[in-house]
């Protein structure tokens, strides 16, 4: 067992872990934060994508002791307090959700490429997401919710700089 | 009833908050004090008779709490043939089967005791293919396939590798083949491919110390579920309670039962505690079901006018090691052997064979995907030959009102336009028969047609009833694995008592003790059978309502109505608000009436009849049809044979469109699962070993992003279905039906070859492209020495 | 699809007592894929013997400097290096790699770095996350290729995760960075408790998995070199989806103009089609020698280099083919 420390979702967590523990089985069984979704456990479905120290990784390929000192965000962490992120608006807007399964794992890895590309062309959002599987939306109204999500973005940091200004 | 307010309209998911914010709880994510984790024994033959096993060495290793095997569990099982022990008892029958199982205190102990059991096995020669299997003297992978129970319309052989025969016998066949202008023969081949839902199969149960059963699963059916672990644990009903929380994507491979008996089984060796058995990606497909293989044989005799006077079709299911659920496959497969075509005589089989592969099962489209790859193929050809535009030969003979079905079912104007359809994706995607045509740029068509394939009596309950600020809860037992179904029925219940659709919670996560009987989640049903028992429990509740409410202002009932939450008196303009009544109205006086408003109401099929056992003739064999059609523009990489699907138009007639958004993604879903199954999916099973090859998802792909076309377009016709609920039909499976063979038609249509086999991979249509021009310089060699040898002679 | 496996042991058993069930952890091994061996559910011999599973008593321990690293390595037997595991985590899932300790190598500054060196050259430190080289700008203004390659691998969330070093490490037959590496002549430094060394990517590769990495040996950087610089082209791949598959098929072509076009240097490297991703010199001369006037022979070249065999992705033949294929579209595509 190793002694782990590390911030989830804003929350600092001291915890005792197997080394063979990944990131996601820690997150889901010893935080019970079991929106991130086990599809594969072998980094070819996106369904535990998560932010570690902002970037988005599958978490069943990471160790929890690999994260000690991280910062990790979680699809919990997207709505703090109840309030939405623009992409889970977005996703709730287009229908973009069926089963539901993958949707933290898209929700989050779509909320890493909307912070380094804040205007992504279709073309950048399929490439971006082609690692998070659904088997059941056909992925169109997925694509059009993140456009829409960056557009909504960007409208409100806008706007926010010309308060500022 | 007044226009739509509620049904038609795009309302967001009911379950989409819970979904979007990771808050939403599948089986997986539930916690069980001091669960115990399971591993599986399973065979490593394809074949082979079971000797003994002696699981004494597991049993006593440290933090082992159970040993299950075939011994202990000898009741069989099936939803329809009961075929399936919860172990393999005397034989394993395909690489995978279930021979014991261990439960103990931590995965790692569970795994190390389950390598710790042995099994001696006699390997028997195994069959991978239905040819092998339909052959005199083949190896029988059921020999007391004649002991088993079945439902009277399954049809087994015994002494045979037979589970299902169904025969369509409609006119005269032979005489219609022997006065046709023109016969064509086609095979074509569908291989077994896999769900791959994006949330693996788990089941969690536990037995307490009064024997009663309790389980948690990732399940399309909590009541089959109940009722066939009850069968094949000799347990009342009422002793097993089945829990199902939101599940990750079923399509058919969580139709009846899985893992659940494995997991009872355990617990039933270790009472009290919870045991649960989750299977990892790479055991899914092991573990689980596949759709069943098909190698079809059509012949198509036509007139001169391009009518089909004859029409052959020989269907051989690869149905797997069991066929408890498969044998009705074969059988939807039978009696709409026709696809969405009239042919005045027919000669059909639809047989299931058992071989020594995975279990075939229900997949989206059940069957149907499988028949209209061939019968979508051979109408291309056929059409092609004669000289015909494939839209207009599929105008000439498609089905409609008025006309015959291959059961001899005559259809009327409330059964759907497939011609419709057929003109609406035509014109979409260009499919005039003048148009421009491009090299290796192709344009092709297929139609689809589906019933949904269940038993007769079939059916759905509900349960409607109010919280004290009257929100009102819906009860259901269908499951939204995805498809829309709890916020279908909450706009249902919208529409009829004309509330918000935001006071209305759907308890769409049914617990079998609780909630209201539903057959199964499967035959795309559940709008149409739910849709039904929601708006009857709805007119119920508007009787309740407006009886309490007649009392309290002195009027007639009739005078009554429902508006935005309150039961008006339109004459008057008095009105009670909902509140005071769905708990009992309360007088001044402090006296009080009605009380608590609830209702259940039911929904069965009326009036369907059996198919005749040597005919498959029947007035109505289905509660109805869904058709529709979709066409696809491609293009092909001459070189690589890569296949670039750019554009799909899909139209369907569903009767009435309830939720556009979610009608709209279950055929982008659909399109794309169809691309999946017609250009990369196949279990490959080595037929040595009977082991699958490509058990993973680095291996087994499925599209993702990138494949998926840049233009989609969805179209639907409404012409309202008589017995759906404002008009409905169901929608779900069809929209993966008629994908493969569009692709392949346009694939004809870009470069003039015929991929008989799913997928169509780019090297199969590589080798196909190169075996034409070897062929062309053939006939050019041939050509010109007769050129040559011609001359000569002058 | 013909896809090989293991012989049948059990043929002509008559009763067989079997251990060997399929599960708990039926596996197939990730080298089936390209070896087509089968393995069971049994790991390799030293292996946990439970697929899905890790030991319990592994060990994770966290240098900071190289010479640390190297020292706790040589320290312990069944010590493995560590980098975005994206490769090793599923290796010993599947009870084919069993380390009985890690070290993580992310946590040593040195390693992460990506920067110029004396020369000219560009050394990408063994922990430097694909996804930034990806971006990285002195990767796009000299070295394209590179990224070109690196952006095919698995998915984005993946690369911010697996490193260049790991993919050459794993040393896959499909390994994309590694056709890059190959074209672009890299060095790559490696160090042990033996000492420094530096040897060409091009005498790396022995074989699917095999490298020339000595017990111990741990990857501080890949160099490329300031003579490489400038090379633009493509990265041209077939895979059985279009996004994020292994490669059946995977072919470099790259090209720098010389002050003189006839000068042009030309790079041709080939992955999936062979025991090891491999450079194609042949073809390059040629083209050298004659411009791209001769694509066809060129092509030639590198389907007569290739030795691909059948397996779930592709038959033998179809690679060879698309080999060719693809080898003059990224001629012509340079012009």
């Amino acid at each position: 067992m190793k002694k782990i420390s590390l911030e989830v979702n804003g929350v600092q967590e001291n915890q005792e872990v197997e080394v063979g523990t990944t990131l996601l089985r820690f997150l889901r069984d010893t935080l019970d934060l079991t929106g991130t979704k086990e599809g594969c456990n072998e980094g070819e479905c996106g369904s535990c994508v998560v932010l570690l120290d902002g970037r988005p990784v599958n978490s069943c390929l990471v160790l929890a002791v690999e994260a000690d000192g991280a910062k990790v965000t979680t699809i919990e962490g997207l709505s703090p307090d109840g309030v939405l992120h623009p992409i889970q608006k977005a996703f709730l807007a287009h229908t973009s959700i069926q089963c539901g399964f993958c949707t933290p794992g898209m929700v989050v890895t779509a909320a890493a490429l909307l912070k380094e590309c804040p205007d992504p062309s279709e073309d950048e959002i399929r490439k971006a997401l082609a690692g998070n599987l659904c088997r059941c939306t056909g992925y169109r109204q997925i694509v059009d919710a993140i456009r829409d999500a960056a557009a909504a973005m960007r409208t409100k940091e806008a706007v926010r700089e010309k308060v500022s200004a | 009833m007044s226009a739509a307010r509620v049904v038609g309209q795009d309302v967001p998911r009911v379950d989409g908050l819970e979904k979007v914010t990771g808050a939403a709880k599948y089986t997986a994510d539930l916690k069980f004090p001091r669960l115990l984790h399971v591993a599986v024994v399973r065979s490593p033959h394809p074949h082979a008779r079971v000797r003994d096993v002696r699981t004494g060495k597991a049993a006593r290793l440290l933090g082992v709490r159970a040993v299950a095997s075939g011994r202990d569990f000898p009741l069989h099982t099936g939803i329809y043939l009961k075929d399936q022990t919860v172990f393999a008892t005397d034989r394993v029958r395909f690489v995978g089967d279930p021979v014991a199982a261990v439960a103990a205190e931590t995965p790692e102990a569970a795994a190390e005791a389950a390598l710790q059991v042995e099994v001696d096995y006699e390997p028997l020669p195994p069959i991978f293919d239905v040819e092998e299997g339909m052959a005199e003297g083949a190896p029988l992978v059921h020999p007391d396939l004649g002991r088993y129970e079945v439902v009277s319309w399954i049809q087994p052989k015994a002494g045979t590798n037979v589970c299902n025969h169904l025969k369509i016998r409609k006119g005269d066949y032979e005489k219609a083949l022997k006065g046709s202008w023109r016969v064509f023969e086609n095979v074509f081949k569908v291989p077994q491919v896999q769900h791959v839902p994006l949330e693996p199969h788990v089941s969690v149960a536990r037995v307490d110390l009064a024997g009663k059963v309790e389980v948690h699963t990732s399940a399309q059916s909590p009541f089959t579920v109940r009722h066939l672990l009850s069968v094949c644990f000799g347990l009342p009903h009422g002793d097993v309670r089945v829990h199902v929380p939101y599940v990750g994507g079923g399509f058919g491979g969580k139709a009846g039962i899985n893992l659940e008996p494995i997991a009872v089984a355990l617990a039933m060796r270790c009472r009290g505690r919870w045991v649960r058995l989750m299977v990892d990606r790479h055991e899914e497909f092991y573990a689980t079901v596949v759709r069943q293989g098909l190698t079809a044989t059509l012949v198509t005799g036509v007139d001169r006018s391009g009518k089909v006077q004859a029409q052959k079709m020989h269907y051989l299911w690869n149905c797997g090691a069991y066929g408890g659920y498969g044998v009705n496959i074969v059988r939807a497969a039978g009696y709409t052997c026709g696809g969405a075509y009239e042919f005045p005589n027919v000669w059909g089989d639809s047989i299931g064979v058992y071989t020594n592969r995975p279990v075939g099962s229900a997949y989206r489209g059940f069957g149907m995907q499988e028949i209209h790859w061939a019968l979508e193929q051979q109408m291309d050809e056929v059409a092609l030959e004669l000289g015909m535009d494939p839209v207009e030969f599929r105008l000439l003979n498609c089905l409609g009102a008025g006309k015959a079905t291959v059961t001899g079912q005559v259809l009327d104007e409330q059964s759907g336009r497939v011609d419709l359809c057929i003109r609406k994706v035509a014109g979409e995607i260009g499919l005039e028969a003048a148009r421009e045509k491009r090299p290796y740029h192709g344009k092709g068509i297929a139609c689809a047609v589906k019933a949904p394939a269940m038993p007769n009596d079939a059916a759905s309950s509900v349960v409607l009833k109010f919280a004290e600020d009257a929100t009102l809860e819906i009860l259901i037992s269908g499951i939204d694995y995805g498809q829309g179904l709890m916020t279908v029925a909450a706009q249902f219940a919208a529409e009829a008592l004309d509330i918000p659709v935001e006071t209305i919670r759907v308890k769409g996560c049914p617990d079998t003790d609780l909630s209201p009987y539903d057959w199964q989640t499967v035959a795309s049903r559940q709008t149409w059978a739910t849709g039904n028992a929601v708006l009857r429990a709805a007119s119920e509740i508007r009787r309740k309502l407006t009886e309490t409410s007649a009392e309290v202002l002195g009027v007639p009932v009739a005078e009554l109505t429902l508006r935005s939450g309150h039961v008006v008196h339109e004459a008057t303009g008095r009105s009670i608000p909902l509140t005071r009544l769905v708990m009992g109205y309360q007088f001044p006086d402090g006296h009080a009436i009605g009380g608590p408003v609830v209702a259940a109401s039911s929904y069965l099929p009326e009036g369907l009849l059996f198919l005749d056992p040597e005919t498959s003739q029947s007035a109505k064999p289905v509660a109805k049809w869904t058709f529709g059609a979709q066409a696809v523009e491609i293009s092909v990489d001459p070189e690589t044979g890569q296949v670039t699907v750019e554009k799909v138009a899909a139209c369907y007639d569903v009767g009435r469109v309830v939720n556009p958004g979610l009608i709209r993604g279950q055929t982008y879903g659909g399109i794309v699962q169809g691309i999946g199954t017609g250009t990369m999916e196949e279990l490959v099973v080595d037929t040595k070993t009977g082991r699958a090859l490509n058990a993973s998802l680095m291996d087994y792909k499925i599209p993702s992003t990138e494949d998926v076309p840049a233009v989609m377009t969805v179209d639907f016709i409404e012409t309202p279905q008589k017995d759906g609920p404002m008009g409905a039909r169901g929608i779900g499976e069809h929209t993966m039906i008629p994908t493969p063979a569009a692709i392949a038609n346009a694939l004809y249509d870009a470069c003039g070859i015929r991929i008989h086999e799913l997928p169509i991979t780019a090297e199969k249509v590589w080798r196909a492209l190169r075996e034409r021009e070897k062929a062309r310089e053939e006939a050019a060699r041939e050509a010109g020495a007769a050129i040559a040898g011609a001359g000569v002679g002058v | 699809m013909k896809a090989e496996a293991d012989g049948d042991d059990d043929a002509g058993a008559e009763i067989l007592v079997s251990t060997e069930h399929l599960a708990p952890f039926p596996g197939l091994g990730r080298e089936t894929r390209i070896k087509s061996q089968c393995t069971w559910n049994v790991a390799p011999r030293g292996g946990a013997g439970k697929r899905g599973l890790m030991r319990s008593d592994l060990d994770y321990v966290v240098p900071s400097t190289v010479e640390e690293a190297v020292a706790l390595q040589a320290g312990s037997s069944g010590a493995v290096y560590l980098l975005g595991g994206t490769d090793l985590l599923p290796q010993m899932r599947a009870g084919r790699k069993d380390p009985g300790r890690l070290i993580d190598l992310k946590r040593i500054p040195l390693l992460r770095e990506v920067r110029e060196t004396e020369g000219g050259g560009l050394s990408i430190g063994a922990a430097a996350v694909m996804a930034d080289v990806e971006i990285h700008p002195v990767v796009l203004a000299r070295y394209p290729l590179l990224a070109e390659c690196v952006k095919t691998v698995g998915a984005w969330p993946l690369r911010q995760r697996a490193t260049l070093a790991g993919n050459v490490c794993n040393a896959s037959p499909a390994a994309d960075t590694a056709v890059a590496l190959l074209a672009l002549d890299a060095t790559l430094n490696l160090v042990s408790a033996q000492g420094r060394r530096s040897i060409p990517v091009s005498a790396f590769f022995r074989g699917p998995g095999q490298t020339a990495l000595r017990p111990g040996e741990l990857m501080t950087d890949v160099i490329l070199p300031a003579a490489s610089a400038g090379f633009t082209g493509s990265y041209l791949r077939l895979s059985r989806r279009k996004g994020m598959d292994l490669a059946t098929v995977g072919v470099l072509v790259g090209k720098r103009n010389g002050k003189l076009t006839l000068a042009a240097r030309w790079r041709i490297a080939l992955a999936a089609v062979a025991p090891t991703p491999l450079r194609v010199p042949d073809a390059e001369q040629v083209l050298e020698a004659k411009g791209s006037i001769a694509v066809w022979e060129a092509a030639e070249l590198a389907v007569a280099a290739c030795r691909p065999i059948t397996d779930l992705r592709g038959s033998a033949e179809y690679r060879r083919d698309m080999v060719g294929v693809l080898v003059r579209r990224g001629v012509v595509g340079l012009g």
